[in-house]
Parts: structure tokens; C-alpha cells; sequence
């Protein structure tokens, strides 16, 4: 779906990006993360040719970006920033209908879409359809960007840090909106951030970038069992990482079946992760739980003697081999 | 093939070639200019119009060749921007300036005869678009090379001597020249008192802009109505406000004797003053309320918090930091001093001003130029002077503000 | 906020009294039609002479012939200057952006009466060099709030909208424009309220007009006719710019309330 190839970026005579390569396949939710500066907007920007490669190829669908008309590119994919980039003399209505009117589409077609993407949002139709930017709060204006960027129904999206500039309640509510979405919808998304937890959290795959290189590449679990250096492992939070890993992992794929023992007093679902597993035994003094399934029915054990021996499997294996 | 592909596409080529085209256009117009418009024109005596003459009648082939090659090589350095390039420009372009007043006494000698006393130089369209296109050549420079105010100032102090020593010693023929030679008492008198107009009317305005501004911020109300009147005085056009000041001054000198002997009447220095003064509180008092208000609410809460009363809030702190904007206030209020007093010699307030309207009386334009130039300087000088001040207050104010104590 | 308070205060007028452009038109033509019935009135001010109503032509076709001279000036220096600002703050024009800029803030400097005295050499005496002499000073507010409107567009906004798939143009007329036009508005507000009351010194280098009677009142020494003069200018100068207040408000409103 996309292909970068031996990109490089320089401005003037400074190497922005250099030399990166990148396959994203498509309806996968890819994450370029790093420190400012890094060049992950850079990365970003070059997709919708908002700043045109120096070297190597980008392709969409195969195609060599060069080969699009730049506008009507753009209008093929979705973007939203940081800071929403709303226009604000446009209702939010106007707002979000903007491509679909730039697309030509009939009047009738864009109150559609814009009406059904406000409900898809959470903006209740009557309160914000004729709110104007200002009026809204952060995550709200957030939401709009979102609902503008979905509005032509593109098959890319791509993310500047859209939720950097939210409280962190707000930005973890729009996370699992974004997740919830994602997983209806199946798009493509390229999505920027500083913050890794969002990143762990969202993506099917995790590109680590450094002063303009990818250091590293792979699903988010991979790279928070085998970081390639320490950068990386700062990165993913040093030695916070068995908890962010723990985090990515359900219970029930480390549950034991019901053992001779009487079932332990704690109980926790089967869909919960790790991590909560573990700060639960934290919290009740106990090295065992019983696990659940949604009926409240015990299905099986989570000990923390299984935990702690399964935590690293694929180097366990490759010791036991 | 291996080198070939080592090159740069041609397409990169022609990307990295960016000439300055502001230079290339403005040394093409002024290149056209020059063979195009008379450079000079010649006429026997102060009323009857000149004869004009082209680049190569007043300069001869030598030297219309000249200033054509110096600008043409202008030219060919703006096509390949850079650093150096523009230093290399500049120095051409203030020579050509340097050269200006040279090539009026060129044309001096071969076009004024010596049998011709009365006769006068004029300097022609193409001389001034000349002068004009290499001023805004020589502020694109500026720009691209950054160069810091005071070195700018130097260079054009420089250019300016040698364009006065010119016109001092050896272009006896130049009308403008002439003019002043003809007046020289009567200008330095005007100049002063321009000057004095304008620097007592802006003490004035300083003063009672301040107190205002001061009540503005403790009277809400009151600010309402003064920025109301304030506002209304300015769209009274200057014309008509210096005339609406004659009546009652004349009736006030006529009623109490004193203020006569004092030099109050209805025309003259005291109207001027009335109206300048009028004209001038509307920015001065904007920009020191405004000066005054913005300086940040958490400063003074600190100020507060360490300990400071009230007067000591205001004087260390409220007024050290309100300097820069107070100072811009300032600069606007002078500037359009400058110009306005060039209103009042209508009422026979004297000043540069009085050349300006006598000239346009005659239809002797070398006294109108009299006039209008030097305005224009002074409110050039005002400008800059100003600038630099608040450029050099501003700084120390906003870096480290605890040295503003 | 001390800024946003101190335009409220100052605007404060122009929202809670909308009628003020009606209440000046009427004076002014109460002015026009009426000095000339006004003698006794008049007579108050100037008891000494023998002719207290300006005489030499009527208020009236002085007052069309300021009012076209000035919008003629105002039509060429708002085409102008807003073209201008907009060539030079597009991708090819940039590079004039620096000189420009320097240029506009420069020569608002150049007192009005001395750009107009330096265009009589070059054009002669009458209508035309007063008309130069607006447009030449007239223009550079506009080109300088046009440049600041544009350049004040947040730069997220404009990026947005490359992003969002509009052509250039589109981001100019939707984005930029419509963002910067209470800017440019204000631009063209000081711009023409000024060219109004320099434009009756042009009365001194031979153009007819509103300053025709303040020039000979000063010359005779007849208040009178100064009076005649000078409110007329000035109502129509509150006329104007009260107008204009009451565009930008609408302006205002029209972009950012629901």
C-alpha cells in the first residue's frame, strides 16, 4: 500500500531524513516514534507531498508518488495535526464537508456524510453543526479534525500527533475512539507521535526513528522484547518495559487451566491484561487469581510463577534450543 | 555513463539557480529609465521651463557607457545570489550614488554655458527614478545581508557628505542649489522653527498624554469618552483643524491683552501648536495606555509579592518595562509632527512648510523641493532615531528584566 | 486582553450605535444644502465682512468632486495594494516580500503634504497630481495590513488546507482572504479616511474641492468660509469612516459568531 524506498530528505544541507525504507501494508496502523526532530513529521509530510522527497521512491498502490497530481492526492488522504488546522471563519459542518465540496460532491451528499460522521465522532448534529472552531474545546475540535480528515472516505490517513496537545484524559478517551474506529474501518494509517504508550497502545507496527534514520522496525511486542540498542530501550520506557509489555498481553493467553488447589479469592476477566493482572496480585497480597469469563464463570489460574517464567518466551526458547 | 550519472539532473540545476529577480528588475527599469527620460534638463533663467536632455547629451558616450556597464554588472552579479555577490553589490551600488552628484557636474559643464548666468540645472524624471531605484536597491541589500542599523546609517551619512560637498562647491548651476544659496538665512530659520514646532508640540502631547493615559486607567468611564473625543479630532482633516483654530485664538488675544503681548493671535505659532498638539494625543495616548497595560499582570503580582508599594510598583517596574512601546508612541507622534507642521505655515506658522505653499504660489518648483526634501529627512531622521532608541531600550527590558531596576 | 479591552472601548461606539453613519450623512447634507441660507448664522462668526457665504461654487459640486477624487485614488490603491501584497506573499513572488514590506513601513514616514508637493514637480498643477500623490501615500497601508493580514493566517490553518487537497488558489480566496479581510478592511479604512483630509490640501496646487473654501478662508482671513470648509471635510470624514466601522463590525460578526 505504501512503499518508501531509500527515501532521503535534505533541506539545503542539512539530511532531514536519511535513507529510510518502510513497507506499510494495507488497513495496518503504523507508527513512526522518536524525540523531536527526529524526522518523523518530515516522514509524514512526504507521503501527501507536502515537502517532496530528495532521493528514492515512494510508492502508493505501486505508483511512484510523482506520478500523482499532487491536489488530487491530497484529497485521497486523510491528515490531521496537532493543532487541528480548522478553519475557523467555517462551522464545523463546513468543516468537515470541505473535501467531499472540493471533490464536487452534490449538497445532498455532503450533509450526508457530514451528518453521518458527526454521529460516527460523538458531535451531537444540533449542538455542533453550527459551533464554530473556537467554541469547541480541545478534544472536540480534535473530533472535527478527525471527522475532516475521514470526510472523502480516504483509504489513507495520516496523523501528525493529533492528540499531543490534549489533557490526559481527553487524549486517552480519543486513543480508544481511534481504536474503535480503526478496527470498523481497516485504513491505512501513518500515525506521529512522541509519546510510545499511544503508540504501543494503537499500532500494528512501530517504527523507532533516530536523527533521521529508522533504528529500529516490528510490531510493538517485538520491539519491547528484543530492543536493537539502548536508545530504543529508553525509548520504550527502560525498566518500565516488562510492565508495558505485560500491558499488551491478555490474561487469558497466559491462564493455566483450574489447578487441585481451591480457586484464590481475586478474580479478574479474561480479556484484561496482564499489567492489570499483575498490579491486582500487587494490591490483594497474593500471588494467584482466578481467571473469569464475561459470565463471571472461573475458567482458569493466572500465577505469578507462570507470568514471570512466560514473560520472555522467544528467549526462553532460543535458550532451551 | 558512471560520471554522467555522478552529475547533478538538470532539473536540480535549474532549481539551485535562483537569481535575485527584486535587483534584476529594478536595474532593468532603471536601465531603461536612464536612455529613455531626459537625465537633466537645462533652463536660462528660475521661470522659464528647461530643456531637456538624454543620458548621452548630458553625460557624453564615455560616461553614459559607464553608469549602463556598472549597472549591467549589478545585474549579472543579482543573477548569482550569494554573500559575497551582495557585498560586492552594494559597494557598486553606493558607488553609483557616490558618482550621482559627479555626473550633475558633468552635465553642468558641457550643457551650461558660461554666457549664462541665470541658467539652471534641473535634475530630470530619469535622475530621480534613478536615485529612488538605487535607494530601494541599496534597502534589498540591506536586507539580504542583514546588515546591522548603525553601519547602514554610516554609509549613508557618508553618501550624503560627498552629495553636499557637490552641491557646495562645484555645482553652482543646480537649480535646487541655487535656490537655497538664494534663502540660506531664511531656510536655517524655517528649519528651527519646524523643529521647535515640533519638539515643544511633542513635549506637550508626551506630558499630557501621560497624564491622561494615567486617569484612563484609573476612570473607566472616562477612558470611554476621551478615546471617543480623541478619535473624533483625528478625522478632522489637518487642513481644517489648523483653520478652526484661528477664530478663537484671535478672539482670546482680543479679550486679555497679556496673551497678545505673548505672541497669541490667530495666525502664527499659537493655532499651530493648539492643533498639532490635538492631532498628536490620539497615538501618544493610545500607545501609553496601551504601554501601561500590557506589561504582564504576573511581573507586578511579583513585584507585589516581593514587597513593593504602589509608587515603587510603578516607577521600577510598570514604567521600565512600558519604555519601548511609550517610545513607539513617540516615534508615531513625532513623524506626524513632522509632516503636519508642513500644514501650518498655511496659518502662518512659518516653518519648512512656508516654502512648500510659496512655491506652489509661484509655480517655482526648486522652492517646493526646498520645502518637501528636508520634511522628508527629518521625518526619515525621526524615524530611525526613534526606532533605534526603543531598539536599544527593548533588549535590556525584555531579557533580563530585573536590570530595568 | 489589555489590546482586546482597549479595541472593545474604542469600537464601543460604532456597536451599540449602529445609526452613526445616518446621523453624519444627514449633517453632512444638512451642511451642503444648508450654509448657503445660513448667512446670519454664518454672520456670528465673521461679523466684519461683507460676504460670509462661500460663494465661488457650490458645496455641493465641491463635495462630488472631493468624493470622486478621493475614490478614484481609493479604486487604483486597493486593486494595488492588495494585488501587491498578494503577489509578494505567493511561492513565486517571495522574493520581493523583504523590500516590500521595508518599503511599506517606510513610507508611512513620508508626510502626505510632502509626497504631494514632490508630485507637482513631476505632474504638473490640477486633479491629477493629487490623485498620484493619494494612491502613492494611500497605498502603502493597504499593501502593509494586506501583508499582515496574510501573514498572520495561522500557519496550521494554511498548511491544512495544502494538506486538505486546495489549490493554491482556493486556499487564497477560501483560507487566506476571507481570514485576513478584517486586516485588510482596517488597511483600507485608515488609507481612505486620510486620503480624504489630504486630499483638501491638493486644494493648493489647483485642484477644486472641499479645501477650496479653507484655503481661501485662511487667504482672506474669513473664518467663515474656513468653517464651511472644514466641517464639511470633517462630517464627511466621520461619514466615511463610521461607515467603515460599521463594515468591519459586520465583518467581524459575520466571521466568527454562529
Amino acid at each position: 500500500m505504501i512503499e518508501l524506498a531509500h527515501v532521503t530528505k535534505r533541506f539545503d544541507d542539512a539530511v532531514a531524513v536519511d535513507d529510510i525504507s518502510l513497507h506499510i501494508a494495507k488497513g495496518k496502523f503504523c507508527a513512526l516514534v522518536g524525540t523531536s526532530g527526529c524526522g518523523k513529521s518530515t516522514t509524514l509530510r512526504m507521503i501527501n507531498r507536502l515537502i517532496e522527497h530528495s532521493e528514492g521512491d515512494i510508492l502508493l498502490d505501486g505508483q511512484p508518488i510523482a506520478a500523482y497530481d499532487p491536489v488530487k492526492l491530497r484529497r485521497r488522504i486523510g491528515y490531521v495535526i496537532q493543532h487541528t488546522g480548522l478553519f475557523p471563519h467555517w462551522t464545523v459542518a463546513r468543516n468537515i464537508g470541505l473535501v467531499p465540496r472540493l471533490l464536487k460532491w452534490s449538497a445532498a451528499e455532503v450533509q450526508a456524510k457530514v451528518d453521518e460522521l458527526m454521529g460516527l465522532l460523538g458531535l451531537p448534529k444540533d449542538e455542533f453543526a453550527h459551533k464554530y472552531p473556537h467554541q469547541l474545546s480541545g478534544g472536540q475540535a480534535q473530533r472535527v479534525g478527525v471527522a475532516r480528515a475521514l470526510a472523502a472516505d480516504p483509504d489513507i490517513l495520516l496523523m501528525d500527533e493529533p492528540f499531543g496537545a490534549l489533557d490526559p484524559i481527553t487524549r486517552e478517551k480519543l486513543q480508544d475512539e481511534l481504536a474503535r474506529l480503526q478496527a470498523k474501518m481497516h485504513k491505512t494509517v501513518v500515525f506521529v507521535t512522541h509519546d510510545m504508550d499511544e503508540a504501543l497502545r494503537l499500532a500494528d507496527h512501530l517504527v523507532v526513528m533516530r536523527e533521521g534514520r529508522i533504528v529500529q522496525q516490528g510490531t510493538p511486542l517485538a520491539l519491547l522484547q528484543h530492543p536493537q540498542d539502548s536508545f530504543v530501550e529508553s525509548l520504550l520506557g527502560g525498566l518500565e518495559r516488562g510492565l508495558k509489555q505485560a500491558a499488551l498481553t491478555r490474561v487469558k493467553d497466559h491462564m493455566a487451566p483450574m489447578g487441585p488447589t481451591l480457586p484464590a479469592q481475586s478474580r479478574i476477566p479474561a480479556t484484561f491484561s496482564l499489567r492489570q493482572g499483575l498490579s491486582m496480585m500487587l494490591r490483594d497480597h497474593t500471588d494467584r487469581l482466578t481467571v473469569v469469563d464475561q459470565h463471571d464463570v472461573p475458567v482458569g489460574e493466572l500465577t505469578l510463577r507462570k507470568i514471570v517464567k512466560e514473560a520472555q518466551p522467544e528467549q526462553g526458547k532460543a535458550r532451551e534450543s | 555513463m558512471a560520471l554522467l550519472d555522478a552529475l547533478p539532473s538538470p532539473q536540480m540545476a535549474w532549481r539551485q539557480w535562483r537569481p535575485n529577480s527584486v535587483l534584476v528588475v529594478l536595474l532593468s527599469v532603471m536601465l531603461v529609465a536612464l536612455w529613455l527620460f531626459d537625465v537633466v534638463s537645462v533652463s536660462p533663467n528660475r521661470i522659464v521651463s528647461g530643456q531637456g536632455a538624454g543620458l548621452v547629451e548630458a553625460m557624453g558616450w564615455l560616461g553614459a557607457l559607464l553608469v549602463s556597464g556598472v549597472t549591467i554588472t549589478l545585474m549579472l552579479l543579482s543573477l548569482q545570489p550569494g554573500r559575497q555577490n551582495y557585498q560586492v553589490a552594494l559597494v557598486g551600488v553606493c558607488l553609483l550614488l557616490l558618482l550621482m552628484p559627479f555626473g550633475l557636474i558633468v552635465a553642468s559643464d558641457r550643457l551650461v554655458s558660461s554666457d549664462m548666468p541665470q541658467a539652471r540645472l534641473n535634475m530630470g524624471m530619469a535622475y530621480w527614478l534613478m536615485l529612488s531605484l538605487l535607494l530601494l536597491c541599496w534597502i534589498e541589500l540591506r536586507l539580504r545581508l542583514a546588515l546591522p542599523r548603525r553601519w547602514t546609517v554610516l554609509m549613508l551619512l557618508g553618501v550624503a557628505l560627498v552629495w553636499w560637498l557637490c552641491a557646495m562647491w562645484a555645482l553652482e548651476a543646480l537649480a535646487l542649489g541655487q535656490e537655497f544659496r538664494a534663502r540660506n538665512d531664511e531656510f536655517w530659520r524655517a528649519l528651527r522653527q519646524h523643529i521647535t514646532l515640533v519638539s515643544v508640540s511633542v513635549a506637550i502631547s508626551i506630558g499630557l498624554g501621560l497624564s491622561l493615559a494615567m486617569l484612563m486607567r484609573r476612570y473607566a468611564n472616562f477612558q470611554k469618552v476621551a478615546f471617543g473625543v480623541l478619535n473624533f479630532l483625528q478625522t478632522i482633516p489637518s487642513i481644517a483643524l489648523f483653520g478652526l483654530m484661528l477664530g478663537p485664538l484671535a478672539w482670546l488675544a482680543a479679550q486679555w491683552p497679556l496673551l497678545s503681548r505673548l505672541g497669541v493671535s490667530g495666525i502664527g505659532w499659537a493655532p499651530a501648536l493648539l492643533a498639532l498638539v490635538a492631532y498628536s494625543l490620539l497615538p501618544m495616548v493610545r500607545n501609553t495606555y496601551i504601554a501601561l497595560e500590557q506589561v504582564s499582570p504576573e511581573t507586578l503580582e511579583a513585584a507585589r509579592g516581593m514587597g513593593m508599594r504602589n509608587s515603587q510598583r510603578f516607577w521600577q517596574v510598570r514604567l521600565p518595562l512600558a519604555l519601548p512601546v511609550l517610545l513607539e508612541g513617540i516615534r508615531i507622534t513625532s513623524v506626524q509632527a513632522i509632516g503636519l507642521t508642513a500644514v501650518a505655515a498655511l496659518i502662518g506658522a512659518g516653518g519648512l512648510g512656508a516654502f512648500i505653499f510659496q512655491g506652489l504660489g509661484q509655480a517655482a518648483m526648486d522652492m517646493v523641493l526646498l520645502g518637501a526634501l528636508p520634511i522628508l529627512i527629518l521625518a526619515l531622521i525621526a524615524d530611525a532615531g526613534l526606532g533605534a532608541l526603543s531598539d536599544i531600550l527593548r533588549p535590556k527590558n525584555t531579557v533580563r528584566p530585573g536590570d530595568a531596576q | 486582553m489589555s489590546h482586546d479591552a482597549l479595541s472593545r472601548s474604542l469600537t464601543a461606539r460604532g456597536v451599540q450605535q449602529a445609526k452613526w453613519p445616518a446621523i453624519w450623512l444627514v449633517l453632512l447634507m444638512a451642511c451642503v444644502w444648508g450654509f448657503p441660507y445660513a448667512d446670519g448664522l454664518l454672520r456670528i462668526i465673521e461679523p466684519d465682512s461683507s460676504q460670509v457665504v462661500y460663494q465661488r461654487a457650490s458645496l455641493a459640486t465641491l463635495l462630488v468632486q472631493h468624493m470622486l477624487v478621493v475614490s478614484a485614488a481609493a479604486v487604483i490603491t486597493v486593486v494595488g495594494g492588495v494585488l501587491a501584497a498578494i503577489v509578494v506573499t505567493r511561492e513565486w513572488g517571495r522574493n520581493f516580500l523583504p523590500l516590500v514590506s521595508q518599503v511599506a513601513s517606510l513610507g508611512q514616514t513620508f508626510p502626505p503634504v510632502a509626497v504631494l508637493a514632490l508630485a507637482v514637480p513631476a505632474l504638473g498643477f490640477g486633479t491629477l497630481p493629487i490623485i498620484v500623490a493619494l494612491v502613492l501615500y494611500g497605498t502603502l497601508p493597504i499593501v502593509r495590513n494586506t501583508l499582515g493580514g496574510l501573514q498572520d493566517v495561522d500557519k496550521e490553518v494554511k498548511s491544512a488546507s495544502v494538506a486538505m487537497g486546495m489549490t493554491s488558489w482556493q486556499t487564497l480566496r477560501q483560507v487566506e482572504l476571507p481570514l485576513a479581510a478584517p486586516v485588510i478592511l482596517a488597511g483600507i479604512r485608515t488609507s481612505i479616511t486620510i486620503n480624504i483630509s489630504t486630499a483638501a490640501i491638493g486644494a493648493t496646487v489647483g485642484a477644486s474641492n472641499l479645501g477650496d473654501p479653507i484655503i481661501a478662508g485662511i487667504v482672506n482671513g474669513n473664518m467663515a468660509y474656513i468653517v464651511q470648509g472644514a466641517l464639511t471635510i470633517a462630517l464627511l470624514a466621520l461619514t466615511v469612516d463610521s461607515l467603515f466601522e460599521r463594515l468591519q463590525e459586520r465583518l467581524r460578526s459575520r466571521l466568527y459568531t454562529a
